[in-house]
């Protein structure tokens, strides 16, 4: 471990116990869960971090030396450096054989979720997401005081499309994480366009976000990319993320492609200079590198299998996974588990309602980190008495 | 409001948008930026968007190379981490400070939390776009107060103008026009608001603060952690030299950071960004003087090479100046950038008469005023 990520841990200060759900609500996800002190592990442990499906790789060698590249600007605002943010639009655009006002950056996908919600949605024009999925749209629309209509996963844990359709009607938008976060489950292209022209027959005027985060990571051949049909298709349009596949979760890039008018609609509500000068160069030679990606989809791939099996091993079933996370029915609540292998250095995913008391979200770390975790897994789950320290508290 | 003050007080509509610099990118939509830096051509000079042109600190950037480990990570810990020790900096708690991507977020935040379509913004104008735009895309109320003969804040026209606004932008030093009001003046401000007008918050913009010389001016962070209706923002895109990574953050009382946070969180913050911070906030209190220091005497080279020339700068407590150039900005903007010189956008009322110049180092600001001669001596194509 560097100098740097050893400080940075010896920081971190100790988590609130008594009131998780605050934590999350004003920070993110795993922030009050899996980061934690010297409580909850044995003093100067190195945790194994699966909890936040990042790439345990971080960014590229050819990502930081473009940053490094670019220290000498890094007191220009974006605007004013050689290479803005059209370098980027234009790179992303000319990729999907797009024009650039058909792509809208953001210093991470989740802002473009939220600027979809508050673009979209209304007193009288519910958000429909599937449950559970991404939880970003579904929190800020409730934030807002806007009507959501949640959708039941299908037997597989699958997104439910025809149960979708049905609750578009009359929608503002409609969220359809594919692969969804966090049952890793995918839809296949035809059932995707099928999807959304059913959507356009329903409910002419709703607003269909395709979340493609974890796009990089998936394998089934049935699978494609909608971004084709978003360029294509009016209020459809896709949104995609630096923060998986390409490692750069801490320099916070994403993008929204898609139809011209609904992608103008979300600028609207663009933070000014939200991706700085560093993280823009990084991204532009981070987006360059297919060979990079294909190499980390293998890498992932590889580890996915190894995960699954370890599992199955030991009677745990994992859903289909399409991305760098398994979800597991580990017939038990997910606190237990987490705070179990917490206390021996694995952090592990956050509680997936209505699914917590039977599953988990464990995120794929590299093969040694994996091979190491599964010794955990197996201890954990050999013991019948993994209680939840809060539920000992209380 | 008495008749003789309306005079200095307009009410700006939601279509009143040609009197605000609209949408996004300031400055990035005037040069179209790739342009300027054509391959083969030389690099210009960027006297446009306030920036510190020697950059930051050299220990800043090897902060961000240490945060190179944790690129592929999310920032929660290090937020918590970086809002701890900037807590610290400040003498305030973790729970007074909110840590935005630049001090852009907190202004949107801000604006965003405090007005409605009844509790509108008010701001003097010109003033910093950026609550303003927001207000405007929200469709809240916007009104506009005008500033004094000689480029100050026309603090009792801000008074009336301020009661029953949702929040007040109080930028000091001012961007654009680069005048600060004293600490004094503005706890009287602030003191006799909060008496008319009880469900008025005030934003405090303090992101020149470390280029304000003038006697008198001070922070306002010790009265906004005391008062749930005071909020100071600050950035290290200024003279710190970051602009490029993003960080800026508000102080104010805890319940007033929970309101914002309750909005807004901070997942828009890269890893840099954070750990750039924590080492500027290592940096020796001398560097900032130093700095001080050197674009005190760029500006005054600067605005005595233009007062020399019936050209007047306004006080500026900043690293910008205004100038009244007798020309319209577009056509001086226009002219000089042909020159390889970028100043800045229009600020209206302004834009017929007044440009605003960034400081950049000595020797750019020697070169640019050749430039600026040469321009000016040129006759104006259109009529001040």
């Amino acid at each position: 471990m560097s100098l740097s990520r050893r400080r940075l841990f010896q920081r971190l200060s100790p988590v609130e116990a008594s009131s998780p759900a605050e934590w999350i609500a004003a920070r993110g996800r795993e922030a009050g869960l899996t980061e934690f002190g010297e409580q909850g592990m044995a003093a100067g442990a190195r945790p194994i971090r699966i909890a936040s499906n990042e790439n345990p790789l971080g960014p590229g060698q050819h990502v930081l030396d473009a940053i490094v590249g670019k220290f000498p600007e890094a007191h220009r605002y974006p605007f004013n450096a050689k290479q803005t943010e059209g370098a980027l639009i234009t790179a992303i655009a000319q990729k999907n054989a797009a024009k650039n006002e058909n792509v809208l950056l953001a210093p991470g996908s989740g802002e473009l979720l939220v600027h979809a919600v508050r673009a979209f949605t209304s007193a009288s024009k519910p958000l429909v997401t599937a449950w559970p999925s991404y939880e970003t749209p579904r929190d800020i629309a409730k934030k807002m005081g806007i009507p959501v209509r949640e959708a039941a996963l299908d037997g597989k844990l699958r997104i439910d499309i025809a149960k979708m359709v049905e609750a578009s009607k009359g929608a503002g938008l409609v969220f359809f994480c594919n692969p969804n976060n966090p049952t890793a489950t995918v839809h296949g292209k035809s059932a995707a366009v099928d999807l959304v022209k059913a959507i356009r027959a329903a409910s002419p005027e709703t607003v269909i976000l395709i979340d493609e985060a974890y796009h990089d990571y998936v394998t089934d051949p049935a699978y494609g990319s909608m971004i084709d049909v978003a360029l294509a298709t009016p209020n459809v349009f896709v949104t995609r993320t630096f923060s998986k596949a390409y490692g750069m979760a801490g320099l916070r890039a994403g993008y929204a492609i898609g139809h011209a008018p609904t992608v103008k609609s979300i600028a609207a509500y663009k933070m000014p200079y939200g991706l700085g000068t560093l993280t823009l160069g990084g991204a532009i030679v981070g987006f360059a590198n297919d060979a990079h990606i294909a190499s980390e989809r293998k890498r992932n791939t590889e580890v996915r299998n190894f995960t699954v099996k370890a599992f199955a091993d030991m009677g745990v079933t994992a859903t289909d996974s399409q991305t760098n996370f398994l979800f597991l029915d580990i017939k038990r609540p997910a606190a237990g588990f987490r705070d179990a292998c917490r206390a021996q250095g694995v952090l592990v995913g956050r509680d997936f309602p209505p699914y917590e008391k039977t599953h988990v979200r464990v995120s794929l770390g590299t093969m040694d980190e994996m091979k190491k975790a599964v010794e955990v897994f197996k201890k954990v789950l050999g013991s019948t008495t993994t209680t939840s320290s809060k539920d000992k508290q209380q | 409001m008495s008749l003789s003050r309306r005079s200095f007080v307009q009410t700006l509509g939601v279509g009143a948008a040609g009197m605000w610099v609209g949408a996004r990118g300031r400055e990035g939509s005037l040069f179209g930026s790739e342009a300027v830096f054509a391959q083969g051509a030389p690099s210009p000079i960027i006297l446009s968007s306030n920036e510190n042109p020697l950059g930051c600190h050299p220990d800043v950037l090897a902060g961000v190379r240490g945060s190179f480990a944790e690129g592929g990570r999310y920032n929660y810990a290090a937020v918590d981490e970086i809002t701890a020790l900037l807590a610290k900096k400040h003498g305030v708690k973790p729970e007074n400070v909110l840590i935005g991507s630049g001090s852009t977020q907190i202004l949107r935040t801000s604006t965003h939390v405090f007005t409605s379509k009844t509790a509108g913004l008010t701001a003097t104008i010109p003033a910093y776009e950026e609550c303003a735009d927001y207000a405007r895309l929200m469709g809240h109320p916007i009104t506009g107060v005008k500033l004094t003969a000689d480029l100050r804040m026309d603090l009792d026209a801000m008074q009336q103008a301020s009661k029953g606004a949702g929040l007040v932008f109080f930028c000091n030093p001012n961007n654009p026009v680069g005048t600060a009001v004293t600490a004094s003046d503005t706890r009287t401000y602030l003191e006799t608001l909060m008496k008319q007008s009880p469900t008025t918050t005030v934003l405090v913009d303090e992101a020149y603060f470390e280029y304000a010389t003038m006697p008198g001016y001070a922070t306002m962070i010790p009265l906004a952690v005391q008062n749930p209706r005071v909020i100071v923002a600050r950035t290290f895109s200024k003279c710190l030299g970051m602009a490029g990574l993003r960080m800026g953050f508000a102080i104010a009382h805890a319940d007033t950071i929970a309101k914002l946070k309750a909005w807004d969180g901070t997942n828009n913050v890269s890893i840099m960004g954070l750990m750039g911070v924590k080492a500027a906030l290592q940096v020796p209190d001398q560097w900032v003087k130093d700095e001080q220091a050197r674009n005190k005497a760029a500006r005054d080279f600067t605005q005595k090479w233009f007062a020399d020339r019936g050209y007047t700068p306004t006080d500026s407590q900043t690293n910008f100046m205004f100038i009244n150039i007798k020309r319209p900005a577009r056509e001086f903007r226009d002219a000089c950038l042909k020159e390889g010189v970028l100043v800045a956008r229009d600020f209206p009322p302004y834009e017929k008469t007044h440009a605003r110049i960034s400081v950049g180092t000595m020797d750019e600001m020697k070169k640019a005023v050749e430039v600026f001669g040469k321009v000016l001596a040129q006759p104006a194509k259109s009529a001040a």
